[in-house]
């Protein structure tokens, strides 16, 4: 059988087709990401594209309309080509504009930029992951017999109190000839990852070495990755920069990744490709334009959800899924660069942030750390929150940590005109009285092309102020706006007619979806008062809230607070600490202070699971109502 | 010296719902301690009851109950003065014949009978759909219109057809039964919409879905003395009067239905047994309005009320 290709245009790309490869997959290749958020079910319909030539027989059309099928537009996850192919990507169907919040909540697609943390302080970046020093090794005389490892490692031993230590091969066997020609002046290069590990001595040169060496920090998150590339001598950042990661194919989430694992034998080879290349891609970019050789990056520190980091080293995560939702392990040591495929130096070790559980993972234990609750007195709820919510609250003394299923519909998700928040999103949103004006605002001031999470909460606590919806976040009959309109499959309010937006169809949000949303939000919240009732604590308590990850970077903490996502507590105690995933794997990289700290915050935290007992389910009742069923609860909304 | 019972002090009390018109009207609810602890407040009502009747003759009644109404049952106006006569604080109509899979009737012929049964009772009536939410809405407001002014109680609305029927109660003065699935968070939540469209408090009766002893009784006991816990404690979303739907659910129980079985009893004593032992259960927890089917079941409930109502202040 002759092989087949695909010519993918805007894009003027060219792909050959695999046997048996769909559609999605080819272009997933070629290195255009579409919209999969089914997983390539062929359910959600963002994976829409026109076939220009050739020939393929779609197995579901579902999801288009009559009118797209007409015009050639198929389902790129429900086709096998036929026949070479030339292909168009509408621009909806892209996951296009990527913006991943890197460190302080700025976005990684436009700023480039130098970061030097004021309260990173040169002790604590005193042991990075990969440390040089230079010893003076004594030499052997008839009185002094002792072997040459054994003389290296007293000397590294009376400098730095290391105890265990462990030479590779290679090590050994340069050894003796590196001593003697350097007249016992050498440098060792020692890797060092959590607590459990022996220190490797990796390297030594001869006399002082004064060449580059480099870490890698990586947030691996389900959505997004992030990767940033830290100077090893001094700490100081060089270069952040973020993109979707490339699983987004197998799903949109965790459950339906470890699902697409499930499925093929090859499927897990798969994931973990997908992640590790979109890694090595951030890292090619961060090389280039930094002019760095990647064999130069001689550590890299990993910090994602428990399912990521299983997926990231091609462990099977399959019983993180099923109860009792178990992982292979919350602390896995340093791996070998070259074991996994990362293209930095082969031997560089790559170190998992350690987690808490199956749902409460190193990205969280990170998130601790950055947040300094740990060492805090006042007690912090620490909240991240993305299709799941992760949240985490204590001080100084104890931590528990608990996640629930937000669902997607905060990052745009099971949304008909939901979108990530990604240009042209509306993030802002304001109803008038009657409901009948409605202004928004968009991610980057272009012409509207979806609604992202923080406008659809604006979206729910204004529908609810203008009388246009009920706190259970049905439509009122008697709201007599034409924004309100049954569009056959039931009720929905417009927010933008086709005439004033840049395309050509309505943005709407219906009652379902809203149902939906209130859903997430209760979710949520039920998580914070399960936690608070497990130790019996009321919200006032809480002295600080800090908000993680990218959908924490637009929301409006008074819409949030309004309609019963976040405790009604004084605004000053809310902060928002940008990508604290990545943050952590920075100071794990840089720190073994921080590397000790983040075992340890793994090792103490509690983590409540909330699907044991009634509680939750009681309180995510009770929460199913704008904003709450106690409406004590949210003085200030009223 | 003296022994002291403590004594628990509420700050809040459930509402008092009247329901028809003077001389006849029945006033539910009112407490303001728990039930019958007459030693610490007040019991200012004694819980009511009525008996249910429909508007189209019952094919699956139980033998046990029909021989009671015999020659009434097709005929809603003197199946109610039947009841009337049976001495039921009120009577309860449910409006079976509307169901769109069965009769199918229109509100408006739903209505006139309604209509007609108010004309001949003097009692409160409790006016109930059939159970289908669309349906319900249609023949209530029909229903409401109908017997504008006579102050009944209608129902039930739920969390999807809650606004059209609560408009119906304001317009033509009528109370509201606001139905959720045995779950206080659902039935507050209920409440606050309903009385966010500006019905008062009062004007709610809230049926948390009963069981029937041994199908879930303790569930909603549960829930209903939950409920009076919060009203009592001053939750005002909590402290409408409870209204208990028990001789539906009793008279659907295998205990009730099965005729033969020896070592179970007769049937008739058995079922009016475990219908009164339902009834007497909740209002233990806390229930204020009770839908009963047997008139024996009644007579029993009240005498058992009767006796539970004497002071016993300590």
């Amino acid at each position: 059988m002759p092989k087949l290709h695909v010519h993918i245009y805007p894009e003027n790309k060219h792909v050959t087709i695999d046997r048996n490869e769909n559609l999605l997959q080819a272009i997933t290749r070629a290195g255009i990401l579409l919209d999969a958020s089914c997983g390539g079910q062929g359910t959600c319909g963002g994976c829409k594209v026109r076939i220009r030539e050739g020939q393929a027989s779609p197995v579901s059309s579902g999801m288009l309309s009559d009118d797209e099928k007409k015009q050639g537009f198929v389902l790129a996850c429900q086709c096998v080509p036929k026949s070479s192919l030339v292909v168009d990507i509408p621009l909806e169907s892209k996951l296009a504009e990527q913006r991943v919040v890197l460190l302080d909540g700025s976005e990684g697609d436009e700023v480039e930029f130098l970061i030097d943390d004021p309260n990173f302080t040169d002790e604590e970046c005193s042991v990075p992951m990969y440390n040089r020093i230079t010893l003076e090794v004594p030499q052997p005389t008839l009185g002094d017999t002792e072997d040459d490892l054994g003389r290296l490692l007293r000397t590294i031993r009376r400098e730095t109190g290391i105890e265990f230590l462990q030479p590779t091969l290679d090590v050994l066997k340069i050894l003796p000839e590196v001593l003697r020609k350097s007249g016992w002046r050498v440098t060792v290069s020692l890797a060092e990852g959590l607590g459990l590990q022996p220190v490797e001595i990796n390297r030594v040169e001869p006399g002082p070495a004064a060449d580059k060496h480099l870490g890698l920090a990586v947030d691996v998150g389900t959505t997004t990755v992030a990767a940033m590339l830290v100077d090893l001598n001094n700490g100081r950042t060089l270069a952040v920069k973020g993109t979707y990661n490339r699983q987004a194919v197998y799903g949109d989430d965790v459950i339906s990744r470890i699902i697409s694992v499930g499925e093929h034998p090859d499927r897990l080879g798969d994931l973990q490709k997908a992640v590790i290349d979109t890694i090595n891609n951030l890292i090619e970019e961060l090389c280039g334009r930094e002019k760095i050789e990647p064999a130069d990056i001689r550590a890299a520190a990993c910090s994602g959800n428990t399912t990521m980091v299983h997926l990231l080293l091609g462990l099977n995560p399959a019983n993180i899924r099923l109860e009792p939702y178990i992982p292979v392990a919350n602390n896995i040591p340093a791996i070998r660069a070259s074991d996994v495929g990362l293209k930095i130096h082969p031997g560089a070790w790559v170190q998992s942030i350690p987690g808490v559980s199956g749902y409460v993972g190193g990205d969280i234990t990170s998130g601790i750390l950055v947040s300094g609750m740990a060492q805090a007195d006042e007690l912090t709820l620490f909240i991240d929150i993305g299709t799941n919510g992760e949240m985490v609250l204590g001080n100084k003394d104890w931590l528990v940590a608990c996640a629930c299923s937000a669902g997607p519909a905060f990052e745009g998700g099971g949304i008909r005109h939901g979108m990530r928040a990604m240009q042209g999103a509306i993030e802002k949103v304001r109803i008038s009285r009657d409901g009948s004006e409605v202004s928004y605002a968009t991610v980057g001031g272009a012409p509207p092309a979806g609604i992202c999470g923080s406008g659809l909460i604006d979206c729910i606590s204004w529908l609810y102020k203008a009388g246009v919806i009920d706190r259970s976040g049905s439509f009122l009959k008697e709201a007599g706006t034409p924004r309100v309109r049954d569009n056959g499959e039931g009720i929905e309010f417009v927010l933008a007619w086709s005439g004033e937006v840049g395309i050509c169809k309505d943005i709407t949000i219906s009652e379902i979806e809203i149902k939906n949303i209130i859903r997430s939000k209760a979710a949520v919240y039920a998580g914070i008062r399960s936690m608070l009732k497990s130790i019996d604590l009321k919200v006032e308590a809480i002295d600080r809230v800090v908000i993680a990850g990218g959908f924490g970077r637009y929301i409006n903490i008074v819409e949030a607070v309004s309609i019963g996502l976040f405790p009604d507590i004084p605004l000053e105690k809310y902060t928002y600490v940008g990508n604290s995933s990545l943050k952590g794997a920075r100071m794990g990289l840089l720190s073994r202070q921080a590397r000790r700290q983040l075992e340890e915050i793994a090792k103490k935290t509690t983590y409540l699971e909330l699907s044991e007992g009634n509680i939750f389910m009681e309180e995510f009742i009770s929460a199913l109502f704008i904003p709450h069923t106690d409406i004590g609860l949210f003085p200030s909304v009223q | 010296m003296t022994l002291k019972l403590a004594k628990e002090k509420w700050p809040g009390r459930v509402l008092e719902m009247v329901i028809g018109q003077d001389p006849w009207a029945v006033i539910a609810g009112g407490d303001n301690t728990l039930p019958f602890h007459h030693f610490e407040g007040e019991m200012a009502n004694r819980p009511v009851a009525a008996l249910e009747i429909w508007d189209v003759e019952p094919t699956d009644w139980p033998e046990a109950i029909k021989a009671q109404f015999e020659g009434v049952l097709d005929n809603p106006v003197a199946w109610a003065k039947k009841c009337e006569d049976y001495g039921a604080d009120m009577v309860c109509l449910k409006t079976a014949s509307a169901n769109p899979e069965g009769r199918n009737a229109s509100p408006l012929e739903v209505a006139a009978t309604v209509r007609a049964v108010a004309e001949a009772v003097r009692v409160p009536l409790i006016i109930t759909g059939c159970g289908v939410e669309e349906k319900d809405v249609q023949t209530l407001q029909a229903v409401g219109e109908a017997i504008s002014g006579y102050n009944a109680l209608l129902g039930c609305a739920t969390a999807n057809n809650y606004q059209a029927i609560t408009e119906a109660c304001m317009l033509h003065g009528h109370n509201l039964i606001a139905t959720s699935p045995l779950d206080i968070n659902l039935a507050k939540q209920l409440n606050i919409l309903i009385s966010e469209l500006d019905l008062p408090l009062n004007r709610i009766a809230m049926d948390p879905l009963v069981g029937a002893l041994g199908y879930g009784l303790e569930y909603a006991y549960s829930i209903i003395e939950r409920s009076r816990l919060g009203a009592l404690g001053g939750d005002k979303m909590l402290s409408a009067p409870i209204i208990c739907f028990v001789g539906q659910e009793t008279w659907k129980t295998r205990e009730a239905r099965t005729e033969q079985k020896e070592e179970w009893g007769a049937q008739t004593r058995r079922a009016i047994l475990w219908e009164t032992v339902t009834a007497a259960s909740l209002a233990l927890a806390g229930g204020s309005i009770f839908v009963l089917r047997h008139p024996e079941t009644l007579k029993q409930f009240n005498e058992h009320i009767l006796a539970l109502m004497k002071p016993n202040s300590y």
